[in-house]
């Protein structure tokens, strides 16, 4: 067996970080009312009125938006959610967003 | 995304507007009581039902229902509709999305039928009120029907997968409005659009009304 090796140990980061983050993403579609997709940001994510439009204008005009941030298991539950609306949601591993 | 066409008229239904108590109502020609049990009755089986995962061997259904899980092997919707009201969870993982559907497709499944049947209830309650009112034909055979919040929520989604299914189904894209306009009187596409059209402009009146409380 090997001999346990003192490992020099950064400094700088002491805070624990979390697992690698995931996002929702929301898909622009045809028939989904665009008061609606905003609605649904504002009582789902409780985000206000001014952040819920820019992200529904982002999704209309851009075909997507990260819609939420956190663990894969947090982002399973908004997809979930999001399907339950009816919204066209997916998740991913952030920085995967091409 | 789609957008609400003009709707409404003075023989069809009102706009969606908040009462004295706090709730939502909106009144309705009884045709359009009649078209609308139809749609969600017509949604109700459609997402209660799973022809594509049904499995030979259902005796660990009971087992799997208890706790929470779907069957053992979910499949993809081949159906476009299904496919749009239960999608992928993963854009480009498969194995991903097809434990994600395992994990969710029973649960969201029962949520629509829950709430297509909320809004079935919802309709039966408004024909109950005073029958012989209604049918003295008070306000021209108006029939009213009064949401609480929650009843409210279940509208919004059921007109949500409503026109889901059929804009699906239509092959509706953005900005495609005179396509339909263009379609002869005959076309039974142009009727179904029209109805598309006008679920949308009811959902808009109730966005926009229950909105007005949220901010």
């Amino acid at each position: 067996m090997t001999a346990p090796v003192e490992i020099e140990r950064p400094e700088v980061e002491e805070t624990v970080l979390p697992d690698t983050p995931w996002v929702t993403v929301v898909w622009n579609d045809p028939v989904n009312l665009m008061s609606y997709v905003t609605y649904v940001f504002q009582a789902y994510f409780a985000y206000p009125k001014v952040k819920a439009e820019r992200l529904m204008l982002d999704v209309h005009e851009k075909g997507k938006a990260i819609v939420s941030e956190g663990t894969r298991e947090e982002m399973e539950r908004d997809v979930e959610a999001m399907h339950s609306y009816g919204l066209w949601a997916t998740l991913q591993k952030a920085g995967d967003l091409t | 995304m789609g957008h609400a066409a003009e709707g409404g008229g003075p023989d069809l239904s009102t706009a969606f507007r908040r009462t004295r108590g706090g709730g939502v109502a909106a009144s309705f020609h009884t045709a359009e009581i009649e078209l609308l049990r139809s749609l969600v009755g017509q949604l109700l089986e459609l997402v209660r039902d799973d022809p594509d995962g049904r499995e030979e061997s259902k005796k660990d259904d009971a087992w799997a229902a208890a706790l929470g899980l779907a069957d053992d092997k979910p499949v993809r919707p081949t159906d476009p509709v299904l496919l749009r009201l239960f999608p992928d969870g993963y854009a480009e993982d498969d194995e991903a999305a097809s434990d994600f559907r395992r994990f969710t497709e029973r649960g969201l499944r029962d949520a629509k039928a829950g709430t297509a049947a909320t809004v079935l209830a919802s309709l039966a309650t408004a024909e109950g009120v005073d029958p012989d009112e209604q049918r003295r034909g008070r306000s021209r055979d108006k029939i009213r029907v009064e949401l609480d919040a929650a009843e409210a929520d279940a509208w919004l989604r059921a007109l949500t997968d409503l026109r889901l299914a059929l804009g699906t189904r239509l092959g509706v894209t953005e900005g495609d409005e005179d396509v339909w306009a263009a379609l002869p009187d005959d076309d039974p596409r142009r009727h179904i659009h029209d109805v598309y059209d006008w679920l949308g402009w009811l959902q808009e009146t109730l966005v926009r009304t229950l909105m007005a409380g949220l901010s």
